[in-house]
């Protein structure tokens, strides 16, 4: 049993180390991989620090974001005691782990279709459902094999855009950006939307024979979040501790429906007779 | 010999297409077993089945006293697949993409890459990507992989397809060493050539068996056998003296040779050459005609399901 145990796990390592191999030794999978999440980082420091320079409070208040900033202030009341710009500066650096979760999103589905397609695309799979690897260690192996880059990349971002509130100059603002929400999202959301993601680059994947066409149906997944964005800024909705936390509830109960999809799709019958 | 593969009314059905229908096969362990039949008739789908890649809609198998739609990862661990289309990872190189399959099974995989790089004469281009190989070493590589654990049953289907004459020959040779190393081979092809010259027994099929036996069987039982006898000149006096003989069935002429079917073929050919010696015949050669495996296969294949035997 435990022979077994350790033949399973030494099976998923083999299958993550050659996803890894494969995938940061192609050059366009590894640079979109690692310097896109990167970019988006970026972008959003940038942003900030040129709406808050350019803009200013006065002419925002004046905007639909004024309107996003009064639902924000009546929820997060302790935002009242600083200063209408830096309302602003937490208002929009409070965003971040939403837009954050666009990188697992997009590295997930990313892995997930670059993997399946390459092993439709090079006839692989069948060769590979002939050994004694069973397929829920094949789907495991390869969810792990995206999830744990695009975990690491994505906390890292969050640090780094950290770093660029500090360098920014609000190092001070950090204590009502670093609250229960921020940690949820970061902790709970992220982990949770880089497995959808990567389920349904799975579903995509076994449809589509190329990785453009399985990215362009799987990437719907960041629909959901860009209206999360979109619906804070406008003051459409505030994501309070207890909404995050049923936002987090419908994101596993969807990971349950998607995954019983994929486990079905993926299955030894399935890929050698359906997948072309 | 004992029996290693054998299947009961194995069938496969895709929606209202029945791809392969009761099929009964046994191979016996150490043999090659010759799978042939066209493009569409079901062998993949067969080997498929017997190698638990698919599950069949009715029927069962058992190879090496495992049923692969029960306990396929147990099957797995004993059986090597050559698919049709030997898919690698072509950023990856020979060594990776071998030690990769090797790993998911219980064995010393860096012991056993480097003895089929080997044997499979690519040791040299062992850190090359599977990209830049040409169709017969992607295919030595195949049979590598396909043999990497030392499985005891082996299914190749259409090993030689699509490879050059040279190819082709080097991975016939190679299959031949199989054979004396006493694996057994279920081997799928359209290659007639190459059934006769690796397979012990040959089963025709399309959707169903239509034969299984030996090459020797298969002609016997499909065409009465003939004599050529070549001679200086064939005269009438000749062709009436055979003719008159009580065991021919029939003679024919062909220029200088005359073509003649006998009863008891071994027994009356000795009598059949006095025959023609005494009418003053000046013999040049005399020979079996055998008829190619392309003829017992086209009129197998023309007949379709109508003569199942299976010789055992």
């Amino acid at each position: 049993m435990r022979e077994d145990k350790a033949q399973r796990r030494k099976r998923i390592i083999n299958i993550i180390g050659k996803e890894w191999k494969s995938t940061f030794g192609n050059l366009n999978s590894a640079l979109f991989i690692t310097l896109l999440p990167l970019i988006i980082t970026a972008q959003a420091v940038i942003l900030i620090y040129l709406v808050m320079k350019f803009a200013g409070a006065e002419v925002l208040v004046k905007t639909l974001l004024g309107k996003g900033m009064e639902s924000w202030l009546t929820t997060f009341p302790a935002l009242g005691e600083l200063p209408l710009i830096e309302r602003f500066q937490v208002f929009f650096f409070a965003q971040f782990p939403f837009y954050l979760l666009l990188i697992p999103v997009m590295v997930a589905v990313s892995f997930a279709t670059f993997s399946i397609v390459e092993e439709k695309q090079e006839g692989t799979l069948e060769p590979l459902l002939a050994t004694p690897v069973r397929t829920w260690e094949l789907l495991s192996g390869k969810a792990l094999a995206g999830a744990i880059p695009s975990l690491l990349i994505t906390w890292f971002c969050a640090g780094l855009f950290l770093a660029g509130i500090i360098g920014m100059g609000s190092g001070h603002l950090l204590k009502y950006i670093l609250n229960a929400q921020w940690f949820i999202s970061l902790f709970l959301l992220v982990p949770l939307f880089s497995l959808l993601a990567f389920i349904l680059g799975v579903i995509a994947s076994s449809r589509a024979n190329d990785p453009k066409t399985a990215q362009n149906i799987a990437i719907l997944v960041v629909l959901p979040i860009l209206a999360i964005i979109g619906g804070q800024l406008i003051g459409f909705t505030v994501f309070t501790l207890a909404r995050l936390f049923f936002l987090s509830i419908i994101a596993g109960v969807l990971n349950l429906f998607v995954l019983r999809a994929a486990v079905r799709l993926f299955q030894r019958e399935s890929i050698v007779v359906r997948w072309r | 010999m004992s029996v290693i593969i054998e299947s009961f009314d194995l069938t496969r059905k895709f929606g209202n297409l029945t791809a392969v229908e009761d099929l009964n096969v046994r191979v016996k362990k150490g043999e090659i077993l010759g799978f042939l039949g066209p493009n569409g008739a079901g062998k993949t789908t067969s080997i498929r089945m017997l190698a638990g890649t698919i599950a069949p809609t009715k029927g069962y198998a058992v190879v090496a006293g495992i049923r692969p739609d029960k306990e396929v990862e147990k099957l797995h661990e004993i059986i090597g697949l050559l698919t049709e289309t030997p898919g690698f990872y072509e950023r990856l190189t020979a060594k990776e993409n071998l030690l990769y399959f090797a790993r998911f099974y219980r064995i010393n995989s860096d012991l056993q890459v480097d003895k089929y790089l080997k044997k499979m004469d690519l040791w040299e281009r062992r850190n090359h990507k599977v990209g830049t190989f040409s169709k017969g070493m992607k295919q030595r590589l195949a049979l590598a992989r396909a043999l990497v654990h030392e499985p005891e049953v082996l299914f190749l289907d259409e090993p030689t397809a699509g490879l050059d004459p040279k190819s082709a020959r080097e991975v016939r040779q190679l299959i031949l060493k199989l054979r004396e190393e006493g694996r057994t081979i279920f081997l799928s092809t359209h290659n007639l050539e190459e059934a006769e010259l690796l397979c012990d027994r040959i089963a025709v099929f399309r959707t169903k068996l239509v034969v299984l036996d030996t090459p020797y069987n298969l002609r016997n039982s499909l065409f009465q056998r003939q004599v050529i006898v070549e001679l200086e000149a064939v005269d009438d006096n000749i062709v009436n003296r055979v003719k008159g003989l009580d065991f021919v069935l029939n003679v024919g002429k062909d220029g200088r040779q005359l073509i003649i079917e006998l009863k008891d073929f071994d027994d009356n050919r000795p009598a059949l050459i006095k025959c023609i010696v005494e009418s003053n015949g000046r013999i040049q050669s005399v020979f079996e005609k055998k008829h190619s495996l392309e003829e017992i296969y086209l009129t197998l294949i023309k007949e379709g399901g109508g003569m199942e035997h299976e010789g055992r």
